[in-house]
């Protein structure tokens, strides 16, 4: 029996699942006429490249239908969609509706398929006697990527997972068999509160453009090797190489800033397996790279250019499988959940391992070796070397990340280290020793052969002078406290930063082609810099006792207490800073907390004074969430978290009592001590456990709406002044005499706990009766805190943009080569 | 010797060195029983005693949350961490602890839950509507 649904958009589903079918077709097709379009002997017959160029362009039409498809669903919110229902709500704002469209991991591949598209068009136009092979490299990703978003059952099991599923597809529930289930649909599960942040919506397209790009260094290695052309693909490959790194590395950062500005975990690098998975291919890359250039100059090292080229876009879906297939599982806080995709990921990863292996077997006999062995003192040896010990470090991370993995395939249950940040933190500092050490004295080298005294020179006097620099900065920053390898770490770092500083200074003389690669280095050496001080000296300034704390990973925690009590308006000494909870402020679904930092000389005079607005997120599917505030200095930043908040319970308790406490006056009662009556004349003060009142004043006509007055009925406020904590508040309870009963309406002065009545009047003795209740301590409103000081951060974020700029000035001089060969 | 022979030697031992270090400083997964016999730190899965109270009281001690937890071999213990209760902890469906124990409490360093999120459960949340009486 069919039932028809009322109120579904069924249009845009469907054509959505067209492109999504057009798109798997067409690339399939286009990789099938470019493959005929190389193997054809016929150079003249162009009819198999004209098929795929077609193929490939209706791919991309397809790919950008798919988008737009799935964005009209996102925008109009049609919660028919369980893409839509999943990941986005009515609430959210337009800017976060681009984030939500790629939380998920179909939108998350479509972004992937599109860039590989764009980039597609680029080889296309510019590839020219690279365009067949290439190309069908390329499509042959695109059609197994593609094939991810399919959701079409073949052969009894479902093949990828189609974004335009209905929700009624998706679940199963009772509710779907009533034809106009839809209305009861209210509103979407949201966007995960975390990812509500304005990184989330450009950190995501640049990572994928990243990954996408790093195909075709990968595609033109095979295509060389697949073409005999053996070395003619290493100069277009190195360009698309640079182009790869400098995108997927500010892709990565990006997203470290975004965990610095909202997770709370405190810093913005956790070595979880996600942001591991991001940094291997990336690593390999970068080692690729620097042998290719090792092979450009010299002929030497061809193999290992090759492999670790063909090597990177193999651990590119390795990546995608860790963070995808649900297998990571236990050991990472952000990685998806099987989708039931974990072998056709599986068959991703080893496909591309096949064609890896199969051509470097195939071709081995004729690949160009170099019988004469590198000479000691050259440029070529020591960046082979170099970028050995950066497959090393990589290699460390593939194997501490992929326990799981090994878990699965050994059937072991081996768990992962207890203190997997200190493991790493210390064996990539070490890596990254070797490296910067290399990075900095290879520029001292030249390519072939070098005048070893001159070089010795050189090298020894920019050593000494790191060294001291070195000594001084370790000193100053407070790193030589930490294990003696973070130290060595830095000295490597500000050696490659001294050094290629030496090496630009040169190239502004005129040696202007080495500039790139000098930039390069030097920020990178930054990055490190700021890195090395700002996780290793962090220090949590919200603990009550003083002095250095150990930051976990970097050495053992001991139990610290990292968590510090606030009471509205109570000050508190925390870090040099006077601190106060001062109030909040919601703006849906925001609550942000203002926290006041107070600083003051000697003499108690006020010299500074910020706010900052940690905030929190009462989100009723994914529980409390919440995000940092910082203050930013030039030399460190102040980074403030709410880690509690009673504002959960509020949210229950006005629920529970439907918000209006004149209602169940018992139920009020309970969350205060017991009541305090005192008598009072005019202009009397009563003292409170957190002040006193002044009772400053009567009111004949007080203000209560709604309440039709007799003759004999009687109307009096009690105007109160409150002072607590050196505020100023004011109250003004009401009595009432209504046909002859008495009556009173309780004012609350909720920053201070306290609620007051009018009780009686006591016309003997010209006296008032008010009975204050006292919230108790713990029914105050309070937050807990966790504040940490990162010192120097801003040469990691310096050191990022300087590396990117070098990258960029690498890439035109790269290209400018390339017009010349 | 050729200089690459020997670089090959220096990156397999590292290598070698890597792989080693990984095994030895990877964890196991245990259980209260475990914990008890041992000085050093490691993993127990188990769920939460929904049964008995979880105590976090900001306003006595913001840096202290203990609860009941059951382990996988239906152990139980109870669990001190310090710092503050994470989010939405009564919810969680199966918990990952590393820590020691301390005498008769287990001492956590880090806990990682799986809570039914909506990322592991889709649940139509379903809300008749009805008007509200306006009221006074």
């Amino acid at each position: 029996m069919d039932t028809v649904f009322k109120g579904e958009h069924l249009l845009p589903g469907h054509l959505g699942q067209l492109f999504v079918i057009l798109s798997f077709g067409t690339a399939l097709l286009s990789t099938i006429s470019y493959f005929f379009a190389t193997t054809q002997t016929n150079k003249l017959d162009k009819s198999w490249q004209r098929l795929g160029r077609i193929g490939f362009y209706i791919n991309t039409i397809s790919v950008v239908g798919i988008g737009c498809c799935l964005f009209y669903i996102i925008y109009n919110t049609l919660f028919e969609y369980h893409y839509a229902w999943a990941h986005s709500s009515r609430k959210l704002p337009v800017y976060y509706i681009i984030s939500s469209y790629w939380e998920g991991q179909e939108g998350s591949f479509w972004l992937w398929t599109f860039w590989q598209a764009v980039l597609g068009n680029v080889l296309v136009w510019k590839a020219r006697s690279w365009e067949n092979p290439v190309m069908t490299v390329v499509m042959l990703s695109q059609t197994l990527i593609s094939s991810m978003l399919l959701g079409v059952v073949i052969f009894g099991e479902r093949v990828g997972s189609s974004p335009f599923i209905l929700l009624r597809e998706a679940l199963q529930a009772p509710i779907f068999s009533r034809p106009d289930y839809l209305q009861y649909i209210k509103d979407g599960n949201g966007l995960n509160p975390l990812l509500q942040n304005y990184w989330m919506v450009i950190h995501p397209p640049t990572l994928f453009l990243g990954f996408a790009s790093m195909i075709i260094p990968f595609a033109y290695a095979v295509a060389g090797l697949w073409q005999k052309r053996y070395t003619e693909w290493v100069a277009p490959a190195i360009s698309y190489g640079l182009f790869a790194i400098m995108v997927l590395g500010t892709g990565i950062i990006m997203g470290s800033f975004w965990a610095y500005e909202s997770l709370n975990f405190g810093g913005f690098w956790n070595w979880d397996p996600v942001e591991n998975a991001s940094v291997i291919p990336w690593l390999v890359l970068v080692a690729a790279v620097h042998v290719l250039i090792v092979f450009k100059n010299t002929g030497h090292s061809y193999f290992t250019a090759t492999f670790l080229t063909l090597f990177s876009f193999v651990l590119v879906l390795y990546a995608s499988f860790l963070t995808r297939s649900g297998i990571l599982g236990e050991t990472s806080v952000h990685a998806f959940t099987d989708l039931g995709m974990f072998w056709h990921l599986v068959f991703d990863v080893v496909i591309f391992l096949i064609i890896t292996i199969t051509l470097l077997v195939w071709r081995r006999k004729e690949l160009p070796v170099t019988r004469k062995e590198e000479e000691t003192y050259s440029r070529e040896f020591w960046m082979f070397v170099g970028s050995a010990f950066l497959g090393l470090s990589c290699l460390q991370l593939v194997v501490v990340t992929s326990i799981p993995v090994w878990n699965a395939m050994f059937k072991t249950h081996i768990a992962p280290p207890t203190n997997p940040i200190q493991l790493y933190n210390v064996f990539q500092a070490g890596f990254a020793f070797v490296v910067t050490l290399f990075l900095g004295f290879t520029q001292f080298l030249k390519y072939k052969k070098t005048d070893t005294t001159r070089f010795f020179i050189t090298t020894g006097v920019y050593l000494l002078f790191s060294a001291l620099l070195t000594a001084l900065v370790v000193y100053v920053t407070g790193v030589y406290k930490l294990k003696f390898v973070f130290t060595l770490a830095m000295f490597g770092a500000i050696y490659g930063v001294v050094a290629n500083a030496k090496v630009l200074a040169d190239a502004f003389k005129g040696k202007f082609k080495l500039a790139g690669s000098a930039v390069a280095h030097i920020g990178f050496g930054l990055l490190l810099v700021g890195a090395l001080i700002a996780a290793g000296t962090s220090k949590v300034v919200s603990n009550n006792s003083t002095g250095v704390i150990e930051v976990q990973g970097f050495d053992k925690v001991a139990d610290v207490k990292e968590n510090i009590m606030l009471y509205k308006y109570q000050p508190v000494d925390m870090g040099g800073y006077k601190v106060t909870y001062i109030g909040d402020s919601i703006v849906a679904p925001n609550h942000y907390f203002k926290v006041q930092y107070q600083k003051f000389d000697e003499a108690g005079k006020l010299t500074e004074s910020f706010i900052l607005k940690p905030n929190s997120q009462a989100n009723a599917k994914m529980g409390l969430v919440s995000s940092p505030d910082t203050k930013h200095y030039l030399f460190h930043d102040l980074y403030t978290h709410v880690s509690a908040a009673p504002i959960k319970d509020e949210m229950q308790e006005a629920d529970a009592m439907g918000g209006d406490e004149q209602h169940n006056p018992a139920e009020d009662a309970k969350k205060y001590d017991p009541p305090i009556v005192q008598e009072a004349s005019l202009g009397d003060t009563i003292r409170f456990r957190e002040g006193y009142i002044v009772l400053s004043g009567l009111n004949r006509s007080p203000k209560v709406q709604n309440i039709p007055m007799g003759k004999n009925d009687v109307m009096l406020g009690a105007t109160l002044q409150i002072v607590s904590h050196g505020r100023n508040y004011s109250a003004e309870p009401v009595f009432m005499i209504k046909d002859g009963n008495a009556y009173d309406f309780a004012k609350k002065v909720d920053d201070i706990g306290l609620k007051v009545r009018f009780t009686k009047i006591i016309p003997q003795n010209n006296k008032f009766e008010i009975t204050l209740y006292q919230q108790p301590e713990s029914r105050k409103p309070y937050i807990v805190m966790r504040a940490i000081e990162f010192p120097y951060i801003n040469f990691f974020w310096a050191g990022t943009i300087i590396m990117v700029i070098g990258f960029l000035m690498s890439i035109f001089r790269r290209n400018k080569e390339l017009k010349v060969v | 010797m050729k200089k690459s022979a020997i670089l090959g030697i220096i990156v397999i031992a590292v290598a070698i060195a890597v792989i080693i270090s990984t095994y030895s400083n990877s964890s196991t997964y245990g259980s209260f029983k475990d914990a008890e016999k041992t000085q050093s730190e490691l993993h127990i899965v188990g769920h939460l005693n929904k049964q008995k109270p979880l105590y976090y009281d900001a306003t006595k001690d913001a840096n202290y949350f203990s609860f009941y937890m059951k382990d996988n071999k239906g152990e139980e213990c109870k669990v001190v961490f310090t710092g503050t209760k994470p989010q939405d902890f009564e919810r969680s469906e199966q918990i990952v602890l590393t820590g020691a124990m301390r005498g008769n409490e287990f001492h956590a360093s880090k806990i990682l839950m799986k809570c039914p999120s909506k990322y592991t459960e889709d649940k139509v949340e379903v809300t008749e509507a009805n008007a509200k009486q306006a009221s006074l």
